[in-house]
């Protein structure tokens, strides 16, 4: 097991109220040693859900308001943390309404909170990646290692390549940051778009593009929140890069029938699955993606179509070795879980 | 080394073009040693194989009569700095052989083709 | 000197066409059996050492039309062939290795080749390492090689050096000599008993219900002749073969899966000089194998020019440096194929490849993971052998190097070619039976790289060798035992 650091004075948190974000919150809020909490809202919304959250442990919440892309919110977070704080930056924009949201949200916002947490001399920086900095895998046997060369995948994948380099930029100058590399992630807390997954798994309509052997990670949200404190407190992290994902890829045939049997598990009736497009269906959707994007616009079921014909998939080797880290989750159990979770909101699948 | 009697008349052919294009690749290097690479590249395209060869001879009678055209060299220029998919082979071809015997034999040469 | 003058009209108990891996070996093999050998060899016998490797004089003399072969396809993908006494062994980078358990194991399953034992082939493998001395280098491994070995290590990506076929008198490194197929299989084929005849090309074979008579020869100076022969064993390599059967009109699954490993390349520049003219490094990197390995090529002053031709306008600045530069490949094994075809009246055959979407997107990849490794490596500057090519000085250039990169800009090259008569059972997949008996034939084999069902990700010499002696050991034993 790798040497750890103990847990910081205050842990601030952008992205609070995003999936990863209230993953993470509400596991700080159950360990007394984390004892200052400084969390980033967007909307002030947000921020009332957040205050109304009960620390389980006499942990102190503090929240701020604000837009991570103006520049000094940054600094609003961070001021009067003091010495002992280490920084999450989880914010970003994934499926927006224009494609200039990509760079202010995730680049301006990085290089923002990296700059903020130099002058400020955080002890740690999280910075939590993508795996679209590095593209798809170029045969379905590929897996990414621990370090690969940039291949950014559209708009999304750019503008998380240049927070990258961003957040190194920083590093450079002496910025102690680890950045952390997430597949697509399941879970609870998950946004609606997810739900609309369970739904057209229910209704055997999701749709698997080519023969479904296409491999593609993913990371149960808590096994996320794992990694994401083994990077933050895992001294030697200092200045690399780590895959935090499930213990393999899945093929999205796996994907739709662990999901199937899962809900049929917990309860719910479930279609076979009918939906097959053949892989020039992914062809045409990836290219009318990349034509939207160029002209400044996104289409979110054109992007997710084009993606579900790619093999995204990674090796987390060296974050087991190095970070100590190991996935307790996987996928059916994971599935499982997510759709309690929905139960318990009271959203329909 | 004398010209094998079964092709056409290949220097005829290939010489001026590869002349040209080297002319304007590497325009420092000496007449003598540009002879003396050309000389290499049509040695080179007696021995190619019958397709190839015959390709490469059917490409380079049209840069051939593209020369005698006025404003042939420019016309020349201008096509070879496109990647045409079959066009642009030939041009590749010239190049990639030239280069190799200019640095090999003379490998302190400067990029223009000059000796140091 | 070892070789005899070719004849107008000659006959042997076994013809063996073809000095190479296979050719050689299976002269020996069955001269040692008690059989009559006569090998016939197209090109000349070039004694190791009387060339400078990799040069062009070389080329000339020992490789097929110069050098310059091409499978066409979008793109083309440049070949090398070797034409001359010992085949591809004589100017091949010498990089041995053994036979792949797995790949055996599936080439077994898929195309139903019978008796092909793991233990079997093990033994003979290592029978041939001592036979051509398959041996590591004699200390420190040359600078372009240590950059392989930095690079991947500071990346975590599984390298190590390739033993190759040679020795070192005085345990010298500086001194190795090859034990290619002239210093090895060929002088013990003649010590049995064997002919060798150079510049004797093999038109074609006369056949007639699935028998080989004679063979009708072109020799010096372009007088026709035959041989008649009672057994031939077909040891062009995977070109030439095929060529000739179909030549001789033999019909079957000839010369329509040719498969290679399709390469890129690219130069890097260092601190410090490092370039080795004359030497190819022995490194190479598996983490990424079958699918993708990287190595170094030959990189003398020329070939460097050559690698920063096709982008000369804004690389050509590095020429004058090019003794701080060596050049690079990364090799993919290659799901599209591709086909070779004799065609009446022209002396080579028409040779053309496909490449699929996967295994360009493997190959953009493959170049920029290369190159990664280079920036790890120390490389100050790295030169992508592509048109449009950015130059590469960090990481955040690779990812503008990815985004030009098309396998239609690159020169897409491979040294190694096979599967033109795949050997197994299953005659619609194979073109020879398990011990590679041309299939509808009764005295025709094949007993080169051709055999080999798919490229097998490995420099395959060591796979052809084993495999050729196998089978001629085989052949001995059922061809003696009929009498």
């Amino acid at each position: 097991m790798a040497e750890r650091f103990a847990p910081p004075e205050v842990t601030a948190i952008t992205g609070a109220s995003g999936w990863l974000g209230r993953a993470l919150v509400s596991r700080l809020l159950s360990d007394p040693s984390r004892r200052r909490l400084r969390l980033l809202a967007h909307t002030t919304a947000e921020a009332r859900a957040l205050e109304a959250l009960v620390p389980r442990s006499g942990t102190t919440v503090e929240v701020v308001i604000g837009d991570i892309a103006k520049p000094d919110t940054a600094a609003r977070l961070l001021h009067g943390t003091g010495p002992s704080v280490d920084v999450i930056h989880t914010a970003g924009i994934i499926h927006p309404t224009s494609t200039r949201q990509f760079l202010e949200v995730n680049t301006n916002g990085s290089r923002n909170v990296a700059q903020v947490a130099l002058d400020h001399g955080v002890r740690r920086m999280v910075h939590v990646s993508s795996n679209s900095p590095f593209g798809t895998n170029p045969r379905r046997s590929d897996t990414f290692r621990a370090i690969e060369p940039y291949h950014p995948y559209y708009g999304y994948g750019r503008s998380k390549m240049l927070a990258e380099l961003a957040v190194i930029e920083a590093i450079e100058h002496g910025l102690d940051a680890t950045i952390v590399r997430p597949p697509w992630f399941y879970g609870p807390f998950q946004p609606p778009r997810q739900t609309t997954f369970f739904r057209l798994v229910r209704a055997g309509k999701f749709p698997v593009v080519g023969d479904g052997e296409q491999r593609r990670s993913m990371v149960y949200i808590e096994n996320l929140v794992d990694g994401v404190i083994a990077a933050e407190l895992t001294p030697s992290a200092r200045g690399k890069g780590y895959w935090v994902a499930d213990e393999r890829a899945y093929t999205v045939n796996e994907i739709v029938e662990t999901v199937g049997r899962a809900l049929t598990h917990e309860g719910f009736t479930v279609k076979p699955p009918s939906t097959r497009l053949p892989a020039i269906a992914g062809h045409v959707a990836e290219l009318g993606d990349r034509i939207v994007q160029g002209l400044g616009r996104y289409q979110q079921q054109l992007h997710v179509l084009g993606e579900m014909n790619h093999t995204i998939a990674c090796d987390i080797s060296v974050t087991r070795r190095e970070l100590g880290y190991d996935p307790r989750i996987e996928l059916y159990e994971g599935m499982r879980r997510s759709i309690r979770w929905c139960v318990e909101q009271g959203i329909e699948l | 080394m004398a010209s094998d009697p079964r092709h056409p008349r290949l220097d005829r052919i290939v010489d001026p073009f590869a002349g040209v294009l080297l002319g304007a690749d590497l325009p420092d290097l000496t007449l003598e040693r540009r002879g003396e690479v050309v000389e290499f590249v049509r040695r080179r395209v007696e021995t190619m194989p019958s397709l190839t060869r015959f390709g490469v001879t059917a490409i380079g009678v049209l840069y051939r009569l593209l020369l005698d055209v006025p404003f042939g060299s420019f016309a020349i220029r201008f096509l070879v700095a496109r990647p045409l998919p079959i066009l642009g082979e030939y041009p590749r071809l010239i190049r990639s052989l030239g280069y190799a015997y200019v640095w090999e034999h003379w490998p302190d040469s400067l990029p223009s083709g000059a000796s140091r | 000197m070892i070789t005899t003058a070719a004849t107008p009209s000659m006959d042997a108990e076994v013809l063996v066409i073809g000095s190479g891996a296979g050719g050689a070996t299976t002269a020996a093999i069955l001269a040692e059996a008690g059989f009559d050998v006569l090998v016939v060899e197209e090109g000349e016998w070039v004694e190791q050492g009387s060339v400078v490797p990799f040069s062009l004089e070389q080329m000339d003399r020992q490789y097929r039309s110069g050098g310059v072969t091409v499978a066409l396809g979008l793109p083309s993908i440049a070949y090398t062939e070797g034409r001359c006494a010992g085949g591809g062994t004589e100017i091949n980078s010498g990089l041995y290795r053994r036979p792949p358990h797995e790949v055996l194991a599936r080439w077994a399953a898929e195309f139903g080749i019978v008796d092909l034992d793991h233990e079997e082939v093990s033994t003979i493998a290592d029978e041939v390492e001592r036979a051509i001395s398959v041996t590591t280098v004699p200390g420190p491994s040359s600078a372009p090689s240590e950059v392989l070995r930095r690079g991947a290590d500071r990346l975590g990506w599984q390298n190590s050096e390739i033993p190759r076929w040679m020795t070192y008198p005085g345990n010298d490194p500086a001194k190795g000599q090859r034990q290619s197929m002239t210093r090895t299989y060929l002088p013990r084929a003649s010590a049995a008993g064997a002919r060798l005849v150079t510049g004797c090309r093999i038109d074609s074979l006369d056949t007639g219900g699935g028998i080989a008579r004679r063979a009708i020869t072109t020799l010096a100076g372009g007088r026709r002749g035959t041989i008649t022969f009672r057994y031939v064993f077909v040891c062009g390599g995977a070109i030439q073969t095929p060529a000739l059967l179909q030549r001789s009109r033999i019909r079957g699954h000839i010369g329509k899966s040719l498969a290679v490993h399709p390469t890129v390349k690219l130069a890097a520049r260092f601190a410090d000089e490092l370039n080795v003219p004359d030497d190819v490094p022995v490194h190479q990197v598996k983490e990424f194998a079958p699918d993708l390995s990287f190595g170094g090529s030959a990189s003398q002053p020329g070939l460097v020019a050559l690698a920063l031709s096709d982008q000369w306008a804004t690389f050509s600045h590095a020429i004058t440096d090019w003794r701080r530069i060596s050049v690079y490949y990364a090799a993919i094994t290659s799901e599209g194929r591709g086909k070779v075809r004799a065609v009446p009246g022209l002396r080579d055959p028409i040779v053309t490849y496909s490449l699929t979407g996967r295994d360009r997107a493997m190959l953009g990849s493959g170049l920029a993971r290369l190159a990664l490794l280079m920036l790890e490596a120390g490389a100050d500057e790295v030169y992508p052998s592509f048109r449009g090519a950015p130059l590469v000085r960090k990481r955040s250039d690779l990812a503008a190097m990815q985004a030009q990169f098309s396998a239609n800009k690159a020169s897409v090259m491979t040294v190694h070619l096979c599967s033109t008569v795949p050997m197994g059972e299953d005659v619609d997949k194979c073109g020879a039976n398990s011990f590679g008996r041309v299939h509808g034939t009764a005295n025709v084999w094949v007993n080169d790289a051709s055999l080999l069902p798919t490229a097998p990700g490995v420099n395959p010499q060591g796979t052809v060798m084993a495999l050729a002696i196998r089978n001629a050991r085989r052949f001995a034993g059922t061809e003696r035992s009929r009498g």
